[in-house]
């Protein structure tokens, strides 16, 4: 400002606030607001479990003997899903290697969802416009947002590791896995970011930043199993956490790679950030369409519609998961074969058959149900945000009452559950007749159909909550399954009393093709989704519809 | 589809109320809208228009009272709104879907619809149909439900400000299927905050304030409830027209010069038209007021 100003000037310069804090950082107050509810929940699942795996293992004081904990590493469904078991005689080790992959994985999709929901999903709904009138450019909100959900991640990472040390773990390794943990945590949030700059959608966004997260899943599991892919291993979080073998070898250096892996994304991130026009991502979807859907003339087409995309994008990933499961089959009996001794082992501890493909892939499949258990609460929840968005107003204010369309949604999700269990089971027949593993189709298809119950299970819940809890459709549905295998896991690794592992649906579940299909807990467990059902669309049906 | 009994009114609310929380959003809600009745709901923000309206669509529950339509209990929707069409306040539309997929569900799941004087609407409103939900701008997502319930012929249409996102030209289009609508009997429930749309619309107003119906009247009727603007030039001064103050609803009275009266008048004029005749009145002008100053009367002191 002059010092000699004419009147004019004057009153234009004179009256102008001065701003309260840079605009950036109100910006990243706002994102640190919006990720905080869910980084407290995160963390406290992170730390909770961690915490109390130490302090269970050690209260067992040694009563858990080396031969239990090698027939526990040795169940080959958990092995491949947990990794090699290296550090179970340390409770630092024994804990990262029963949460490492569950934790890391719930992490990095975490992340990942929240990235692209303050990113995506917030241009999405036209928020960022407001946001971006002011005096802050789009790169810049876009590195805040980074900032904070990379933050957020470091946050649970150190929860995690805080819950080891708490319960009496070696700081060192803590700390590792930690990392380890919030690294993974970050991969995902930059993936997550990265996503959000390439899609129109938020959807397509998430379904990218997710299957890249499940996909370093993967990718650990290649490495782990075939020995000339293991180098697969570097290029997914989940991997090099595993390689930094916290509690054994403690290799801190190889944090490293899991900062390269973090860095490449956020860095691409930012650099599409910069020039893009608000609204649309890099990868810009056709604005117009000639061809019209036949399908959306009538509830059901649109119910179809609706489930179409979602289901082949599950079918894939499911199917890729248990392909890989049916390549893997021989090696892994081949190992307990050589291995007579841990067989043995393993069959006192109640995995019969273990040995043998059918005992394999049966325990693999009660994996199944978490992924088709979340795909019913996903497009369930898929309703509740239609609702919340205000979609459901012109569809509700036709002939069409709230049960039947709730009604014609579930009955098409229930269908993409089976169909989902169908894939994954002929997927998983395919990896194993390709290995020569000895699987018929029949058995491969009724023990993945087996697990339906548990993923109806969550539908029910999920509608329960659509008609009681709205803003916890996902989380209640998700329920049944993952918090049921957690128990299951949980409770068999620590002998807890059969009345809490009785509430675990896996605890109803048949091993199948091992065992015979068990119809009394299947029939339980679909009568109990349907109680849930019923009442939670009763509900929805006479509670206020809300935008 | 012509009106199914006209005995029986297309909506009516009888002691409606609604409370979310501590907040009484409607309360004892009373109002009845006859077959081919335009209705214009009337009201400022958070007055309650939309919450009445989601209560008569069964999208929310009454606290108490009982909402209806054509005598069908609004909750029972299947059978309630084959008779109606509905345009909300904010459309949303499923992002991917085109608009004509849009059109397509509506009409197919919808009460009938009649497809040749939908594509006459599209054209009308210069809507493209062929692009996707997520490219169309406010007054785009507007247009394709307002096409989509004007095309249905059904019995009762109700808009909730359906024109707060179109331009002029399109706002003029909105008021001629109005006309077509009501010429063909269908009844139409309109809440709006466009006073000249609802003036040129509607033959019944309901004005609504804090969730209490303060008024429901005939336009002509609820301006004649009104002060009118009474203006009196006269030929030469005439003393004995300082009595007019002393006249029932004669109120404001102004003297700008000694041959020109002006003042306001609430309820019949007879008596100041008998005043007048024996005064020598060259021009004498009486304003009606419009319905902004009859809203403003409603709303502007009572701060509403």
């Amino acid at each position: 400002m002059t010092t000699r100003t004419t009147p004019g000037q004057a009153a234009l310069a004179a009256p102008r606030p001065a701003p309260a804090c840079s605009a950036g950082r109100t910006a990243t107050v706002a994102a640190a607001r919006q990720v905080r509810r869910g980084t407290a929940i995160v963390a406290a699942v992170c730390g909770g479990m961690t915490a109390l795996v130490v302090s269970q293992y050690r209260g067992l004081d040694g009563a858990l003997g080396a031969e239990s904990l090698a027939a526990l590493a040795e169940n080959l469904a958990i092995r491949t899903l947990f990794g090699p078991p290296v550090g179970l005689d340390d409770p630092g080790g024994f804990a990262v290697w029963r949460t490492g992959t569950v934790l890391a994985v719930l992490v990095g999709v975490w992340a990942a969802l929240t990235a692209t929901g303050l990113t995506r999903g917030e241009e999405e709904a036209g928020r960022v416009d407001l946001l971006l009138a002011g005096r802050l450019g789009l790169r810049s909100l876009t590195v805040r947002i980074l900032v904070a959900v990379l933050a957020a991640s470091v946050m649970v990472g150190a929860a995690g590791g805080l819950g080891l040390v708490l319960a009496g773990a070696s700081t060192t390794g803590s700390v590792l896995f930690g990392a380890g943990l919030a690294g993974t945590g970050m991969v995902g949030a930059a993936v997550g970011v990265l996503a959000a700059q390439l899609f129109t959608d938020r959807r397509s966004a998430s379904g990218l930043a997710v299957a890249v997260v499940l996909g370093g899943v993967l990718a650990r599991m290649v490495a782990d199993g075939v020995p000339a892919l293991a180098w697969l291993a570097w290029l997914s979080p989940l991997g090099v956490l595993g390689r930094t073998a916290p509690f054994v070898d403690d290799r801190a250096a190889l944090l490293l790679v899991l900062a390269v892996l973090v860095a490449v994304p956020a860095v691409a991130a930012v650099v599409l950030a910069a020039d893009r026009d608000v609204g649309s991502g890099r990868i810009a979807g056709r604005r117009r369409r000639t061809a019209h859907s036949r399908l959306l003339r009538s509830l059901p087409g649109l119910a179809v519609h609706r489930i179409r995309r979602p289901t082949i994008s599950w079918a894939a990933g499911l199917m890729s998961y248990f392909l890989l499961i049916g390549l893997l089959a021989t090696s892994m009996t081949d190992f307990l074969r050589d291995n007579p001794s841990f067989a043995e082992l393993a069959a006192q501890a109640g995995f019969a058959r273990l040995g043998s493909v059918e005992g394999y892939v049966s325990a693999l499949y009660t994996l199944l149900a978490v992924p088709i258990g979340a795909f019913a609460a996903v497009r369930i929840e898929a309703l509740a945000a239609d609702e919340a968005a205000g979609r459901l107003a012109l569809l509700y204010g036709l002939p069409v009452g709230r049960v039947r369309w709730a009604a014609t949604e579930a009955a098409t999700v229930a269908a993409a559950c089976v169909l989902l269990a169908a894939a994954a089971g002929a997927a998983t027949w395919a990896g194993t007749l390709w290995v020569d593993a000895g699987l018929g189709l029949a058995d491969a298809l009724a023990g993945a159909l087996g697990v339906v119950p548990v993923a109806l299970l969550c539908l029910g819940a999920a509608l329960g909550a659509l008609g009681w809890a709205r803003s916890a459709v996902l989380p209640l549905g998700v329920l049944p399954a993952a918090g049921g295998y957690l128990l299951l896991v949980l409770a068999d690794t620590f002998g807890w009393p059969a009345a809490v592992r009785w509430w675990s649906p896996f605890a109803h579940l048949a091993a199948v093709p091992a065992e015979p299909w068990h119809p009394a807990g299947a029939v339980g467990m679909l009568a109990a989704a349907g109680l849930l059902a019923v009442v939670g669309c009763r509900r929805y049906s006479r509670r206020d519809l809300t935008a | 589809m012509a009106t199914p009994t006209s005995s029986v009114p297309a909506l009516r609310a009888v002691g409606l109320s609604k409370r979310f929380g501590t907040t009484d959003a409607v309360v004892d809600l009373s109002l009845t809208v006859a077959p081919g009745e335009v209705f214009g709901f009337l009201g400022p923000n958070g007055a309650g228009k939309s919450t009445t309206i989601r209560m008569a669509l069964g999208l929310l529950r009454p606290t108490t009272g009982t909402v209806e339509v054509f005598g069908v209990a609004a909750a029972d929707v299947e059978r309630a709104h084959r008779q109606l069409a509905y345009v909300p306040a904010d459309v949303a539309l499923w992002p991917s879907l085109t608009g004509q997929e849009c059109l397509d569900l509506l009409a197919g799941v919808g009460p009938g619809t009649d497809l040749g004087y939908r594509a006459e609407l599209v054209e009308r409103f210069a809507l493209d149909p062929d692009r996707r939900a997520r490219t169309y701008s406010t007054g785009n997502r507007q247009k394709v439900a307002l096409v989509a319930a004007f095309a249905t012929r059904a019995s009762l249409l109700v808009l909730d400000e359906p024109t707060s996102g179109l331009d002029p030209l399109m706002e003029r289009e909105f008021r001629a299927c109005i006309a077509e609508a009501a010429a063909r009997g269908q009844a139409v429930f309109l809440s709006s905050h466009q006073l000249a749309e609802v003036e040129a619309v509607c033959s019944r107003v309901g004005i609504l304030r804090s969730g209490r119906l303060v008024e429901v009247a005939g336009l002509a009727a609820l301006r004649r409830l009104h002060r009118a603007e009474v203006v009196a030039d006269l030929a030469a001064p005439a003393p004995t027209l300082q009595g007019l103050a002393e006249l029932p609803g004669v109120t404001d009275l102004r003297w700008p010069s000694p041959v020109r009266v002006e003042l306001s008048l609430t309820g019949p004029p007879g008596p100041v038209l008998r005043a007048l005749a024996d005064a020598d009145v060259a021009h004498l002008e009486v304003r009606e007021p419009s319905l902004e100053e009859i809203f403003l009367d409603y709303y502007g002191q009572a701060g509403a």
